[in-house]
């Protein structure tokens, strides 16, 4: 949404500067593969209409909002000689799960009881990251783990139905019978090899 | 040193006698002397050249020889580490913290778009087109001190870099130039002194077309509207608010970029540009009009 409105923004703001300087300079160079040419201006729909249509192969990510979320920056553990001494590039997330509104509520006590070793006394999640060296990228590490906790705390347990289930027990006996008819073969034969006088 | 209006080096100059031959000597310590062997208790006796043996009387074996073991350089397996590399394109790194660094000397002037030839001019970055060197790629290094808005053309950008640039405000663009449009991009003053017409620059060759079509490396042909989405999405990704560059005072020269086939900003291919009478000449025929805005 905030796209649209940006884009609707961006767009007639550029024409009106492209025309006026044409107007003005008269040497707004246009080629033929330049972007208005290459993506002509549609109305309305035109773009919407194009990623509905394309299927999408992942979902949206979670919308976290940052200033529900308090982060912090301390120095990294590990080698690295004077830079990671004085550079702060271990990233912290902490968030008070249970006034998260952001998240679904089951999912809250799903996640309260999945990750309950990395909630402390307050009732906060922490979640750190200092695995690379730079503290965006530790940030958006910390961020993609908050998302990973919560699909992992949204996904059903798997059920299944009874018709598979009764097909599932009808295969593990019908692989056992086999096997047990395959081994009487075999006893037969190496039987009808035995020598037995008598 | 010099005296008003320079008349010290004058009156010196008057005085002194003339410069010749006589009174000429090179500055203390430029001319060393060399090393002459055979001479005296140090360079002589045995020259350098060690006591008997393939060393003094200068048969030693070839490089690499190791008196009959097979070489390591035989040794060795041959692996095409290094096979087509005159074919492989490469990128002049820039880091984040260099660009922070020439930003913050005045090298390069944050208030207008920077382009390669922005940065050569500062002298940021030294690119050879003859190497294979097809542009300048923007690297990570200096993403968490890097506080400047600009607008910024490389040829390769990595995501932490677009995510730093775009969070404080500033628009980064990815563009192709073959090497022609190279060498003139890094070197106008040079070309317009040939008198040749601007070239139009070319497009991408098949297997870059993808990177250069693609919003999340901010492609020059990637459509705008996707751009916009993946702007909100890295956004998201690194956890920053996206600052809204239409109410910037600066975002008329944030969102200038150069056209496809254009070389220079405000300068169209085909027009010659005359650096002795300060004129640029530009066609009229419409044939050539019709082929440089194809």
């Amino acid at each position: 949404m905030a796209a649209r409105t940006l884009r609707a923004l961006c767009r007639p703001r550029l024409l009106v500067a492209g025309s006026s300087r044409r107007a003005a300079a008269g040497a707004e160079f246009r080629s033929a593969y330049s972007l208005d040419k290459l993506y002509p201006p549609r109305g309305g729909g035109g773009g919407g209409g194009d990623t509905g249509s394309e299927q999408e192969a992942k979902p949206p990510a979670l919308d976290i909002p940052m200033d529900r979320l308090t982060v912090s920056y301390c120095r990294s553990s590990g080698p690295g000689g004077q830079n990671v001494n004085k550079v702060n590039t271990k990233a912290e997330v902490r968030f008070h799960l249970a006034s998260a509104d952001w998240i679904p509520e089951a999912v809250r006590q799903k996640m309260a009881s999945m990750h309950k070793n990395k909630i402390n006394r307050a009732g906060e999640l922490i979640v750190n990251s200092e695995e690379s060296r730079y503290q965006m990228r530790n940030l958006a590490i910390c961020l993609e783990k908050i998302r990973v906790m919560v699909t992992e705390a949204t996904e059903k347990p798997k059920v299944v139905s009874k018709e598979t289930a009764q097909e599932l027990i009808a295969r593990v006996e019908k692989m056992n019978r086999e096997r047990l008819r395959q081994k009487k073969i075999h006893s037969n034969i190496k039987q009808s090899r035995k020598a037995d006088f008598d | 040193m010099g005296g008003p209006g320079g008349s010290r080096a004058l009156e010196l100059l008057r005085s002194l006698p003339r410069v010749s031959l006589a009174n000429l000597r090179p500055s203390p310590g430029s001319k060393k002397k060399e090393k002459r062997r055979g001479r005296g208790r140090y360079g002589g006796r045995k020259c350098g050249r060690g006591h008997k043996g393939e060393r003094q009387r200068g048969n030693r074996p070839r490089l690499g020889f190791e008196g009959g073991q097979t070489p390591f350089y035989l040794a060795i397996p041959k692996y095409g580490f290094n096979e087509g590399h005159s074919l492989r394109r490469q990128y002049q790194p820039l880091s984040l913290q260099k660009l922070q660094y020439l930003i913050d000397l005045g090298r390069v002037d944050p208030t207008q778009p920077i382009d390669l030839t922005q940065l050569t001019n500062a002298r940021g970055v030294t690119v050879q087109p003859l190497k294979r060197d097809y542009g300048i790629q923007l690297v990570e290094e200096g993403a968490d001190i890097f506080s400047a808005k600009v607008n910024i053309e490389v040829q390769r950008a990595s995501e932490l870099a677009i995510a730093t640039i775009e969070k404080n405000g500033g628009v980064i663009t990815t563009s192709f130039y073959d090497p022609r449009s190279l060498e003139i991009l890094i070197k106008p003053v040079v070309f317009f002194l040939r008198g040749q017409p601007i070239p139009k620059r070319m497009l991408p060759p098949e297997d870059l077309v993808r990177y250069y079509t693609d919003a999340s490396n901010r492609g020059y042909l990637a459509d705008p509207s996707k751009v916009e989405e993946a702007r909100l999405e890295l956004a998201k990704k690194y956890g920053y608010s996206l600052p809204d560059i239409t109410k910037d005072e600066l975002f008329k020269m944030l969102s200038t970029r150069k056209d496809p086939r254009q070389i220079f900003f405000g300068l169209a291919p085909g027009w010659i540009v005359n650096m002795a009478d300060k004129k640029i000449l530009k066609p009229t025929d419409e044939r050539l009009l019709k082929y440089y805005s194809s």
